[in-house]
Parts: structure tokens; sequence; C-alpha cells
């Protein structure tokens, strides 16, 4: 690539460009990028480099190292584990749709074609599940790793090992259900999974038992990132970035991870149950009773639809981030956008039964869910208007990332139009199992594929540090587009053709036919993606800090790639524009060279909220820091409360390398691989069966042993505050991270127990018989448990007294009450066991069986913990800091909340 | 911070009302007026989670802010439980 064809030259000329980059008093500071979001994204020249070539750091291995993948928990090497690993699922999902694609050149009996009629089946299903969970949302949060602590000006996430054990967890879940397809046939039951095709009496291979166990994992990974997320953008963002300032792209994220937190909830409910029903033998699902496949579309569309948007919102923050900087504007009400995002995050709670209007719901229910579809669409509606009208009051720069993300809106607007048809009860009584259904959510789903694929164009300088190829990247675009639209137009035009179905009328052939040709032009542009990118790592030109003309945010104001801890100080934007703060001392001087504002705006018309690419004014609403009580009175706040930024992690740079994550997660995969040869609660007999034993014990070694080890290891994180934690000021991160993963533990025990109640009320309440015979076994449980509680809250008085004595006589109370509770619950089960009574005996045994196991589980997993602390207590430990005691007072009060309503729903009532 | 004294009492009223409601049972009062009892069982569950989430999870005296993200999840799981049950009456 020339310098002349340089994305950065783009505007009124080179020497108006160079202009801007030259400040009147010499300091140096980039083209006008004025602030958007959070404040100015400066220039970089005068930042002390550090190339991630020579970061020897506290023994952590260069790139070049393949050790350092295994080790490494920095967010920017997670960030780019994420987007190569999903890019590979991107290529797995895509071969099966193209398999799918030939199979369906002709209309073909069972048999006919490459593909068998249950390889069919398979491809389907698992074509959905990778595009959605495996390679849709983890390329998304590959760049919400690299990108978003930039934005907020952190060095890393708050729990960095987290962050590498989600990664190792999302990739081993991936791994287990590439295994699937060789353990006698993945799942075939679609990716909605529905019951009762999703049980072993229909889809009877282990393989399919795998493939769940798999999702399983990877809700599990999303949690733990969930609550890592949630604890870094709440509580570690500089100092000045208030939410109302939070770069959108960051804003999206936030929005994401929420939803994430309680969707992916309800979703590990469902799967924990369906996973008891093929591997223990429990009865949800197969119920002929009333309810059984009814719940599971609740399960599954309650976590399926906020998916949705867990799936798009990063998207819409990649197109307002791109949208702002090849436009050179502020996006056009930002903050009603913002509002909008808000408002869909919080409205895809109550929409989820649309996706139920030809089940036996009662009509009541499908018209109020009709109506808050409708009013879903709403928030949409005001986000397109807001991002076509920054096109048209900025001026485009058509370059490949812009291509892409203005390219997903026009195809989101299609998708979004088409999916009004559905919302409607009685359109959707035509239009349920026909290929509009798929046309409309690959419109919509494969829009935010587009947004993003513009997303890595627009980042890939950052990460790499070279410019991939322009051209190229434009018949990249041209290709995508056109083999979209052939691909799912047609679609559209047939769209009677029964879905996951390969046999269709003859007539549309000539459109099925468009159809395929399409896909591969599709899947052909993506060869061109590859090509350019990986080429241009070696042959591409140099990036800068900034390669475009109107960035904004924080991540363009370092070198690319950035140096390993990001920034060379304490960010901050406090005086409403990035700066850097001295480590030392963590006084508000900027440190040598750190100072990157915009040495014209010092005047006094920084934007902070707003502000425009276009030099010197700030127009339309972009809030001017010094004139802005509320932001001088945050500011203020912001200092008061957090003088002290500075003195966070002195004298060492945070650790890095941790081989644990990757450990913790073999064993996962191990003994996940293992389990999924159970059925109906044993292994088969035989040499399989007990490899798969076998399997499952050297799992579970492993994974404990991991986490012992990772329990034990020495790991400096950061603890910050740095400036803004709303709203959790004055809670340490892993105490607000804990009560992040209660809440939504309160979702999972929500579900379950929501899961109980709706079978109950489905076969009729106060005709449901009650498990067990006798109160009495469960309020002598209660006793226990009630009294455990009391000792932990013994154990942290004494810690806070420094008394050695009292901490471990209290911790081995509570431990020994625990194990009473679950010794008197195992003398109940024992009991039914030789009543009769079985998991599979009838959906009440197995709602009791299964909810009060899934408590004794966390009962078990609490004692496991407990004798941990009760070592380390001896050691002498939590005298000093009772930080550790506490948030496990935490977890182990919140088993006894959950118990109190079991105790009486399982057994008195 | 709440005195040891505290937490203790508030033990022997977790301990007592996991008690009445077994006694509510005993007496007959589930078979008498089912809902009525309903009413009071969960009533008193509701109110020992509170105690423990309040005193014991020291939820008081921590920013609200770790009330209303519990709220959060709670409110999720019955629009859940609600609704869906709603849906097949």
């Amino acid at each position: 690539m020339t310098h002349d064809d340089h994305p950065r030259d783009d505007g009124p000329g080179q020497a108006a460009a160079d202009e801007r980059t030259k400040p009147d008093d010499g300091s140096p500071r980039t083209d006008g990028g004025r602030a958007t979001d959070g404040g100015h994204a400066g220039a970089t020249g005068e930042l002390p480099a550090t190339g991630p070539a020579e970061e020897e750091h506290h023994g952590f291995p260069p790139m070049s190292s393949v050790k350092r993948w295994f080790v490494t928990t920095n967010h920017k090497d997670v960030g780019i584990l994420y987007i190569v690993t999903s890019l590979l699922f991107l290529v797995f999902g895509g071969v099966l749709a193209l398999l799918m694609r030939v199979q369906l050149w002709a209309p073909r009996a069972a048999g006919e074609g490459i593909l068998s009629a249950l390889a069919y089946n398979q491809s389907v299903s698992i074509h959905g599940l990778i595009m959605v969970f495996w390679f849709l949302s983890p390329f998304a949060f590959g760049f919400a790793n690299y990108v978003v602590p930039l934005q907020i000006g952190a060095k890393d996430l708050a729990f960095p090992r987290l962050n590498a054990l989600s990664y190792w967890l999302y990739l081993f879940s991936g791994l287990l259900l590439g295994i699937s397809f060789f353990q006698g046939g993945s799942f075939a039951g679609g990716w909605t999974m529905y019951a009762p095709l999703n049980i072993p009496a229909y889809t009877p291979s282990i393989g399919a038992s795998t493939a769940i166990l798999a999702l399983l994992l990877f809700v599990v990974s999303v949690t733990v990132s969930s609550v890592n997320f949630l604890t870094s953008m709440h509580r570690m963002r500089a100092e000045g970035l208030t939410l109302r300032k939070l770069p959108l792209f960051t804003w999206s994220i936030l929005l994401t991870v929420w939803m994430m937190l309680f969707a992916f909830a309800a979703l590990l409910a469902a799967l924990m149950i369906l996973s008891a029903d093929r591997l223990a033998g429990t009865t949800y699902f197969a119920a002929a009773d009333a309810g059984g496949s009814l719940l599971w579309t609740h399960l599954f569309w309650f976590f399926g639809h906020p998916e949705v948007y867990i799936v798009f919102f990063p998207a819409l923050g990649v197109m307002a981030e791109t949208f702002q900087t090849f436009t050179g504007r502020r996006l056009v009400g930002r903050k009603w956008f913002i509002a909008s995002m808000l408002l869909v995050a919080l409205q895809s709670f109550v929409v989820w039964m649309h996706h139920m209007f030809l089940t036996s719901i009662n009509l009541q229910i499908k018209t109020l869910f009709m109506a808050t579809t409708i009013g879903i669409s709403l928030p949409f509606d005001l986000m397109v208007f807001s991002l076509i009208y920054t096109t048209i009051k900025g001026r485009i720069r058509f370059l490949t990332p812009f291509l892409f993300s203005f390219g997903a809106l026009l195809l989101f607007i299609i998708g979004g139009i088409t999916g009004v048809f559905l919302g409607a009860v009685v359109l959707d009584y035509e239009f349920r199992g026909t290929y509009w259904v798929v046309a409309h959510f690959h419109y919509v789903m494969v829009a935010g594929v587009t947004a993003l694929i513009g997303g890595l164009y627009y980042w890939y300088p950052k990460i790499t540090g070279k410019m991939y190829d322009e051209f190229l990247g434009k018949v990249h675009f041209a290709l995508y587009f056109v083999g979209f639209n052939l691909l799912y137009f047609p679609m559209f035009v047939v769209w009677e053709t029964p879905r996951r179905v390969f046999e269709y009328d003859p007539a549309f052939a000539p459109w099925h036919k468009v159809a395929t040709v399409g896909g591969f032009v599709l899947g052909a542009s993506f060869l061109v993606m590859f090509y350019n990118l990986y080429t241009s790592l070696w042959a591409g030109e140099d990036a800068d800090s900034s390669p475009w003309a109107h960035s904004t945010t924080a991540e363009w104001a370092i070198p690319s790639p950035p140096p390993l801890e990001n920034y060379p100080g304490i960010p901050s934007y406090g005086d409403g524009s990035l700066s850097f703060l001295d480590r030392l001392g963590g006084s508000d001087r900027a440190a040598d060279g750190g100072e990157v504002t915009d040495g014209v705006d010092v005047a006094g018309d920084h934007a902070t909220d707003g502000g425009v690419a276009d030099d010197r004014r700030a127009t339309d609403g972009g809030t001017v820091a010094t004139a802005d009580p509320a932001t001088a009175v945050e500011r203020a706040g912001g200092k008061s409360h957090e003088h002290d930024a500075g003195d966070h992690g002195e004298g060492h740079g945070p650790s890095h390398a941790s081989i644990w994550p990757f450990a913790v997660s073999v064993g996962a995969f191990l003994t996940l691989l293992g389990l999924s040869g159970l059925q109906e609660g044993a292994f088969a007999p035989g040499l399989e069966g007990g490899l798969y034993m076998a399997l499952t014990g050297v799992g579970f070694l492993v994974g404990m042993a991991s986490l012992v080890a990772f329990g034990r290891e020495r790991f400096h994180g950061l603890e910050g505050p740095f400036g803004e934690s709303w709203p959790f000021e004055g809670i340490e991160n892993t105490k607000t991270g804990v009560w992040i993963f209660l809440a939504s533990d309160v979702v999972l025990f929500g579900a379950f127990i929501g899961s109980y109640v709706f079978m109950r009320v489905a076969s009729g309440w106060t005709t449901w018989e009650i498990v067990p015979g006798d109160p009495l076994p469960g309020l002598m449980n209660t006793y226990l448990l009630l009294t455990s509680s009391f000792t932990v809250v013994l154990a942290l008085v004494a810690a806070e007294k420094g008394s050695r004595g009292g901490v471990i006589a209290s911790l081995l109370t509570t431990f020994l009450l625990g194990v009473g509770f679950l010794f008197n619950k195992g003398i109940e089960w024992d009991h039914l066991f030789h009543e009769g009574l079985w998991l599979d005996t009838n959906v009440q045994a197995s709602t009791f069986f299964l909810t009060t196991g899934l408590h004794a589980g966390h009962v078990i997993a609490g004692l496991i913990v407990t004798l941990y602390l009760i070592v380390r207590a001896w050691q002498g430990a939590y005298l000093e800091d009772s930080g550790s005691i506490e948030y496990f007072g935490l977890y182990w009060h919140f088993v006894d909340i959950v118990w109190l309503f079991l105790f009486p729903l399982f057994y008195i009532l | 911070m709440v005195s040891t004294k505290l937490y203790a009492a508030i033990y022997v009223v977790l301990f007592v009302f996991a008690t009445v409601q077994v006694v509510v049972e005993e007496i007959g009062l589930l078979e008498e007026a089912y809902w009525l009892a309903f009413g009071l069982i969960i009533a008193l569950s509701l109110i020992k989670a509170l105690f423990v989430a309040g005193y014991y999870q020291h939820l008081r005296y921590e920013p609200r802010s770790l009330t209303y993200l519990l709220l959060g999840g709670l409110l999720a799981a019955l629009a859940l439980t609600i609704a869906s049950s709603y849906s097949v009456t």
C-alpha cells in the first residue's frame, strides 16, 4: 500500500491533516479527535513505547514464545486468543453451512446427496450452536477483551486469571463439541434443543450428551467472564470516566455483560436439568404429564431472546464507534442511543414468549408478549435513525471498517422489518417453521457478524501494529455483501420451504440454487479476508497509534500494539481529556511524556461527553466539561474518594503469567468428557464404560488439584479503584465479584425453583404430592444450616478480633455442621430410595432430587472451600485480612437462604 | 458493625421461625386453609431470608447498589416463574 491510499489521508488534504497534528504550543496531539467518548484520545509521540517483543516482565515470555500463550492472563493476549479461536469456529460452522447448502442444491429424499439424513440434522444443529455460541459471542468478546480495558483506562481486567480461565473453558468446550461428532454422532435436535427431542429416547448417541455438556461448559465460561467484566467495568474506570462518558463500544459491552449474567444463568439451569435428564435419568423433559416440553421452551427462550441482543449489542457498539470515526462526527443523539440500548437490555427479558406463539400457552399471554415485542422494536428504530443521521451530518470515508458497518446497518434494517411480521401472533402462525424465520434471523445475526468484521478491520492495526490492505478489504466487502444477499434473500422468496428439513417443493429449486451459490461466494469472501490479514502481518505498512483521522477513544492514544501494561501511568480524564498521572505518589502531575491532551482545548472547550472530530468546535450537545456542573461535581467526587489512585500496585507491576487457568480447564474438559458416558446414572459395563469412568476420575483430580494450586498461587492483580467505580464504590473487587456471581446464582436457583413451580402449576398445584413423607429431616437440616451460618459469622468476628483459635474453631464447627447436613440428607435419600422412589419415578421425585441435589452440590463446594480456609487459618492466615472468610460467608449464607425456601416448598407445602 | 449478641439473637429468631413453619403444618392449618398456611409459611421464609441477607451478609450496612443487584436477579427469576406459570393456566 502506498502512503497515498493510507486511510488517514482522507480529508481535505494531507497538509491540513498534518496541520492538525501540530498544535500551537508544540506539544504532541493528534487530529481533531476531541473527546467524543470520555475525553480526548491523543497522540503518542512521547509515550515511552515498549513493544511487546521487549517485554521480559516478571519472567513473562515474549509473544513469539508458545509458552506465552498458555500462561498469559493479559487481557490483550486473551483478546487475541478469543478472536483467533472464534474465527476457527467460524470456519467450522461455515463448512457445516456449506454442506447443508450443497445438500439443498436440489430437493432430495433422505440419503441422496452428500449428507445422510442424520448427518444433515447434525449439520443444521451444530452449525447453529457453533455460530451463536462458539463464534459470535466469543468473536465480540475478543474485541471486548482487547479494547474495553483500554477504553476504560485500566491496565487489565479485575481478575486476569479468571479471564484466562474463561478463554480456556471456552476453547475446551469447543473441543468437546468437536469430539461429540466421533461419539456416535453429535446432537441432531436443532440448535434450540427442543424437548422432548433432546432426551435420549430421541437423540440417543453419547455425542449428543457431549454436545449438551460442551454447551454447559461454555456457559460456565460465560458466567466467569460476566463476573469479571462487570467488576472491571464498574470498579476500574479512570478518573472522570463516568458511565455517561463511557465510549459506545464499552457501553454496548457493559449492557451485553449484564444481560449475559442473568440470561446465561437461566440457560445454565436449563442445561443442568437437561444433563440430569440425559445422564442421571430425571424426567423433566420426558414428562408425559403436562409441561415438560413447554418448560424447556420457557427456560431456553428466557435465555434465548436476551441472547439475540447479547450477540447483537457488541456489533451495535462497533457500528456506533466506526460511524463516528468514519464520518468524523459524534453520534447524533448519543445520549438517546445509550438510553435505547439500556431500554432494550431491560425489555429483552420480557419478550421471550414470542418464540412460543405456536405452543399451548394461553392467548392472553401471547397477546401481552406480542405487545412487548412490538415495544422492543421502538428503541431500535431510534438507534437506526441515529446511525443514519450521523452519516448525513458527517462526512463519510468509505474505508473497509465503515463499509462493513454500513452494510451491517442495511442488513439489520431488513432483518428487523421482517422480524416484525413474526412478532404478530396471527402472522407467526403462518411463518413459524419456515424459511422466513431462517432468512429473518440470518439477516439479523449475520448483520451482527458484518459489523464485527468491520470491527476486525477497525482494530486490526491497533492489535497488530500493521495496516491491512485496503483494496483487498474492499474486495472482501464486495464479495461478502453480494454473497450474503444471494444467500439469504432467496430464502424470503421461497419462504414456504420448511425449516430444518432437506426436502422441499421442487418448484423452489432455482432459488435454492441461487442461495447455494451465494453461500459459496460468502465463504470465498472470507478467504480474501484471511489472506489479507495474514499477509499484512508481515507485509503491511506499520500502523502508528491511530491510523484513523477521527478516532476519539483511548485505545488510539497509545502505540499499536499497546505495551503490556497499556498506559504510562494512571490514565485520567479528570480534566476532561485523557492524561496520565505520575505512577509515584498518586499526585495529579502528568508523567513525563504522558500528557497527550489536545493542547488547543485547554482554554475550556473540551467536550467530554460528546464533541466532534472536527477541529476546535464542540457541537451538537457535546458537553463542555468546564461548564458542566454535573461533571465538575463528579470530578470532585472522583478525586475525593480516589486520591490514592497512584498508590495501588506501586513497587511492582501486576503479574501476567499463570498456567492454572489452562490446567483447571483441562480438568473440566476431561471430567465432562467422562460424564458424557453416563446413562441413567451409571456407566455402561465393559471397557468403554470403564474408560469414561476413568476419564471422569482423572479429570476431577486434575481439576481439583489445579483449583487448589490456583488458589495458592501468589498472583498480583489490580485492585483499584482508579477513579470511577459507580455504583460499587468502597466494595473491593473480589467482594463485588462475589456479589455479582451470587446475583447470577439467584437466577440459577430461581430457574430451578421456577421449573418446579411451573411443573407443579401445570399438573395442578394442590394435587401435587410432596416427595418426603416427613418434614422433620428437612427441619433438622434447616437447624444445621442455620447454625453453620451463625458459626461462619462467628469465624469472621474471631478473625476481626485476631483470634486464630476462634477462627479455626468456628470454621471447623461450620465444616462439621455442613457434613452433618449432607449426612442427614444422605440418610433421607437412602430412605426414599428404599421406598422405591428414584429420580425417574415421576416428575415430583425428579424435581425434588435434582433441586435439593443442586443445593447439596453447593454445600459440598462450600465445604471444600471451608477445608481450604481451615488449613490456611491453621497456618495463621486471615487475622490481618479477613476478606476471604467474609467472601466465603457471603456464599455460605446465600446457600442457607436458598434452603430457607427449598425447605417449605419441598417439605411442607 | 453489629455486635455478636445481635447475631446470636437473629440466630434464635431464625431457629424459632423454622420451627413455627413446621408447627403450622403439624396443627393441620394446611388442610384447613391451604393458601392461608401457604402465605404464612412463605412469609416466614421471606423474613428469615431478609434477616440472613441483611445482617449475616451485612447488606444493611453495604452500599444499596448490592441490594439492587440481588433484587435484579430475583426480579428476573420471579418474572420467569410467574409468567411461565401463568402461561399454562
